[in-house]
């Protein structure tokens, strides 16, 4: 915890930046723009969850919207009231059906879930490495849709979960965010996040130098999934309305454009692919429903938001493999460049 | 009751053919470009329109219908080599199989914008769609002439790979490709030809994944790639053997798992058949038939 005060400091300016952002937008905007905003910060807390593992490991994970999943379900069916539970879920398991939990409790106890499944499925994936890792996280993925889809008396299968009480707000969102901004950041610069990023550029040096690949890696796969967890926190209790659909390859494609295209390595880079993304696409679903532009009216075309996300990955990976940032953080940009080979263009 | 094992194993065989021929399609690519193409999928749903298409400016003749969709996934293959591919050859194994989500993404898309979204029927050859007995037992010909056709495509494969130079240039250049172009071997040739093969067995597989499903939609490629895509990594990422032996074994488990399970557990199907897969990998990190790498080996 050498780099706390430094990493604090340099956390700073994008907290800040954000807090900033969701004031402005809570003060000024109309309500469908502070969803969007809304979703924004979700996707922020769910990206950098995402990148908590893949940006510092190298490994590319699909399987973490599982525990994004686990987590909103959990506190879905702990808060839903009862009365409602008798008709939507009323031979639900453990007697859940007739619990009612405040969100706090049950936000506490979908962590907790999240944890033990973190913490059992880290140490398999850390015994694993490149396309045996990535096929498992995938692995993992189907399994959880296909509990979440057949465990019908949990969880309704592909029906949707609704009646959940709304008690999160884009303050609160914007704070989970900041929190995790400081979290990935802390752990990236930390001891254990410098070694787990130096086996990912060289296995072998790495671990010559003695470092414990395998333990890094759970690590940084059970920060990464309580970080995932917060933000299906923040879907259930703003939605008030899940199913398993969010949980799934699209969100999970959508979440894994943000981080390619602003850099996985850095976790600015994953702010700024975010924020990009969010507004290309809603840029794309504007065009997608043929709005009227500069008196031109343009056709439907269902599927813009889709190509848009897929030729963003596929240019970003033809023309900056790394991303925008790459993996270089804000405050390095505004520092004055000492020698070029190293500076901005990574 | 032996009469319906027989049969079972029959359709385990034809659904495991099915994943072996496009598991073989991705391993060949892989075994040369070291890339994990997820757009593999995508030549399905190629084939798919080609089918509904021709057949809707009328072509007639069946067998016409089934070298127009093999065809046409076999051109699309390369096309997507020329145009995506290529320029991220020797990149690492994360941006090619992230740039192959991407393409995939990117052609279920353009489907969506330019056909629908909806399903449509796809018509393929009556016959396929009848019963034939074989020794006073009943088999749906489809079953059958599925197991035949993959294992013609197989041999055909082996005997391309080891009587060709072609093929000699491809199974060397899964070992070493720049000892191959040092032999003066065009690399761009090696690389379509792969690309070709792949297209052609996904050709093959989709005239038989129609037969079954009579629609197509823009996203149904993606179901039978990933099952391709886990028969690959258990059989061992890069073996072609392995890729035949890991589709094999994932359909006649799909299958075994279908008639064992209870009725009110046969919704987890895919949830089993994934937390064995998940245990294969574990134990076997090289799959199956790979082989085994020490870190810092240097053909890995």
């Amino acid at each position: 915890m050498r780099h706390l005060g430094r990493t604090l400091a340099v956390s700073a300016l994008p907290v800040l930046c954000l807090l900033a952002l969701a004031a402005l937008i809570q003060t000024f905007a109309e309500p469908f723009q502070v969803r969007l905003a809304y979703a924004f910060f979700m996707n922020l807390v769910l990206a950098l969850g995402l990148q908590v593992f893949m940006g510092n490991s190298g490994v590319v994970s699909f399987g973490h919207l599982g525990f994004m999943g686990v987590a909103s379900y959990a506190v879905a069916i702990l808060t839903i009231p009862v009365a409602l539970k008798a008709t939507m879920i009323p031979d639900a398991p453990f007697g859940l059906a007739g619990v009612e939990l405040s969100p706090l409790v049950a936000a506490l106890i979908a962590f907790a879930l999240v944890l033990v499944l973190a913490f059992l499925s880290g140490f398999l994936v850390s015994r694993l490495s490149g396309a045996a890792a990535e096929i498992f996280t995938l692995a993992l993925l189907v399994i959880a849709y296909v509990v979440f889809t057949a465990w019908i008396d949990l969880t309704r299968g592909q029906r949707s979960l609704y009646g959940i009480p709304v008690t999160s707000g884009l303050g609160f969102a914007a704070a989970v965010a900041c929190v995790s901004v400081v979290v990935a950041r802390l752990f990236r610069d930390s001891d254990l996040g410098l070694q787990l990023r130096a086996s990912s550029e060289d296995t072998l040096a790495a671990r010559a130098m003695g470092v414990h690949i395998g333990r890094l890696r759970h690590i940084a796969w059970v920060i990464s999934a309580l970080i995932v967890g917060a933000a299906g926190v923040l879907h259930a209790t703003y939605l008030g309305a899940i199913g398993p659909n969010s949980f799934y390859f699209s969100q999970t494609f959508l979440v894994m454009a943000m981080i390619i295209l602003g850099g996985m390595r850095s976790v600015s880079g994953t702010i700024l692919g975010v924020l990009a993304i969010s507004v290309g696409n809603e840029i794309a679903r504007t065009l997608e429903s043929g709005p009227v532009v500069l008196g031109v009216d343009l056709p439907e075309m269902f599927g813009l938001t889709g190509f848009f996300l897929g030729a963003v990955i596929v240019a970003t990976m033809i023309w900056r493999r790394d991303g925008i940032l790459g993996d270089i953080e804000f405050e390095t940009l505004f520092r004055r460049r000492k020698a070029p080979s190293k500076g901005g263009e990574a | 009751m032996t009469e319906y094992i027989l049969q079972q194993m029959v359709n385990a065989l034809a659904v495991g053919s099915e994943y072996a021929l496009l598991a073989l399609g991705l391993a060949i690519v892989y075994s040369i470009v070291n890339l994990v193409n997820f757009a593999h999928g995508e030549l399905i749903t190629v084939s798919g329109y080609a089918l509904f298409f021709s057949a809707a400016v009328w072509v007639q003749n069946p067998w016409l219908l089934i070298a127009l969709a093999v065809l046409c996934s076999t051109l699309a293959a390369a096309a997507l080599e020329r145009v995506a591919f290529r320029s991220i050859r020797n990149a690492s194994l994360n941006t090619g199989m992230l740039t192959a989500f991407g393409v995939s993404i990117i052609i279920q898309n353009v489907f969506v914008i330019f056909v629908a979204t909806r399903p449509r029927a796809v018509q393929t050859p009556a016959f396929l769609a009848e019963i034939v007995t074989i020794g006073g037992l009943r088999f749906p010909v489809l079953q059958v002439v599925e197991t035949l056709t993959t294992a013609v495509a197989i041999l055909a494969l082996v005997v391309l790979l080891r009587s060709t130079t072609i093929g000699l240039a491809m199974r060397a250049a899964a070992r070493d490709f720049t000892t191959v172009r040092l032999m003066g071997v065009r690399a761009n040739r090696v690389i379509q030809v792969a690309f070709l093969i792949s297209g052609l067995l996904a050709g093959i597989a989709a005239v038989f994944i129609f037969s079954r499903r009579g629609a197509v939609d823009p996203f149904m490629g993606f179901v039978p790639v990933l099952k391709a895509f886990v028969a690959c990594v258990i059989g061992g990422l890069g073996s072609l053997p392995g890729a035949v032996l890991g589709g094999l074994l994932l359909g006649m488990f799909e299958v075994f798992l279908q008639v064992v399970l209870p009725a009110d557990a046969a919704a987890y199907r895919d949830a089993i058949a994934f937390s064995v897969v998940g245990l294969v990998l574990v134990l076997y990190p090289q799959g199956l038939l790979g082989k085994r790498v020490e870190l810092g080996d240097k053909e890995a």
